[in-house]
């Protein structure tokens, strides 16, 4: 079994350490996308990484899917505290930020990997892709894409997931994920 | 498990869903490996996503945090662990079925075959035991074992699907985290080396205590 792995399945320090050490800028990034602030999103990605640490299920699986587990666990975290922080002051939440295409932004945490998304992403039928990235890079939920675009719930939920099948297969045809 | 997830499999990789439905799909996954690859593939390309956000870098000191955070500052011993110790096992049993007797209520009996090292420290110390007080709305029945020198802690709780945490209080007046317990069957439980004698120990589970006891050294038995 792959070592990083093994230490993290036996709760070794090395196996969170490790884990860390590879991924820490992506995890980073998507606490920090979310949360638009650098220490909260510190504070939310140790908060993530100590409840999927200390949680009582052991991990079972290979590098690739620890890696999409803990990037899922930090995306919940820091919606969770975006959420939590909206409802405290009353606000909107932040405007919608789509894929980049034209205007200048920083570089994406993985730019073969981003071309390779915004590619699959530009094959989506318009309505999915909208819906999509509101979801993921507008951080909203489907409850509240719904009410901005005037749509049936059950009609949002559809499209965003039909919008996830249709990207796993485009990104399954254009190269194997990358741990 | 009669009914598959519809598109919520998909849709909780993204975090949209709001936290209800997301504990569904998490009880779900859990019984039901259909499901849990589903969401497995939405995750990676989650993950794929998120490759394509703005790179920000974070602090050297959040490393240094989540490492410190990680290491134990007690010694503890996975109660899995496999020892080929299956004689000491036996009698170790036997040695405990007076107390399995009074402990009905914490289903020891499925439990206690299958940590042999557990079974051995008991076998071979001096202990005492106590139950846990049940707090918050939503106890957890729980049990210690426990060395009269101090040396060793056995947690044993009715609590198998949460997320149970333990802390403990010392002589010194540190607080210390000892971890989660380690699902088991019906059961979790914690074998713990404590380098500072343990004055109490509490369980939580999501941050609000459920079980709390206090520990008395010495006595005759």
């Amino acid at each position: 079994m792959d070592a990083l792995v093994e230490d993290f399945a036996a709760r070794r320090p090395g196996g969170l350490e490790g884990a860390y050490a590879l991924w820490s800028r992506l995890f980073f990034s998507v606490a920090r996308h979310a949360l638009a602030d650098d220490a909260r999103a510190e504070d939310c990605v140790h908060d993530a990484l100590l409840r999927v640490w200390r949680a009582p299920n052991r991990f079972e699986g290979n590098r690739a899917m620890l890696k999409a587990y803990l990037v899922a666990s930090v995306r919940n975290e820091s919606l969770a505290m975006l959420r939590s922080q909206t409802r405290r002051d009353a606000r909107e939440l932040k405007a919608v930020r789509l894929v980049p295409e034209t205007e200048i932004e920083p570089p994406s945490v993985d730019p073969v990997e981003a071309q390779r998304v915004r590619a699959a992403l530009a094959k989506l039928p318009e309505e999915q892709r909208i819906a999509i990235e509101r979801a993921y890079y507008g951080n909203k939920t489907h409850v509240q894409i719904a009410e901005e675009l005037g749509i049936p719930l059950g009609t949002i939920k559809s499209r965003i997931a039909m919008a996830m099948r249709k990207l796993q297969a485009e990104l399954a045809l254009t190269g194997e994920g990358r741990a | 498990m009669t009914q598959h997830l519809g598109d919520e499999a998909e849709l909780y990789p993204l975090g949209v869903l709001d936290d209800d439905a997301a504990r569904d799909v998490e009880r779900h996954i859990a019984g039901c490996t259909v499901c849990a690859e589903r969401v497995t593939a939405a995750q990676h390309v989650a993950t794929s996503l998120a490759a394509s956000l703005p790179a920000a870098e974070p602090s050297s000191e959040l490393g240094r945090r989540i490492g410190e955070s990680a290491r134990p500052r007690l010694q503890t011993v996975a109660p899995t662990r496999a020892w080929d110790l299956r004689g000491l096992a036996i009698a170790a049993v036997f040695a405990l079925a007076f107390l399995v007797a009074g402990w009905q209520a914490l289903a020891l009996r499925g439990r206690v075959a299958a940590d042999d090292l557990a079974l051995v420290t008991v076998v071979h110390s001096h202990f005492n035991h106590v139950s846990m007080t049940p707090l918050s709305p939503k106890p957890v029945a729980a049990k210690i074992l426990y060395a009269r020198d101090g040396s060793w802690l056995y947690i044993i709780a009715d609590e198998p699907a949460g997320t149970v945490h333990a802390l403990a209080r010392t002589t010194a007046g540190n607080t210390i985290d000892l971890g989660a317990l380690a699902a088991s069957g019906r059961t979790a439980s914690l074998l713990v080396r404590p380098t500072q004698r343990v004055r109490s120990l509490s369980l939580e589970r999501d941050g609000t205590p459920v079980a709390a006891a206090t520990l008395v050294y010495g006595g005759t038995r």
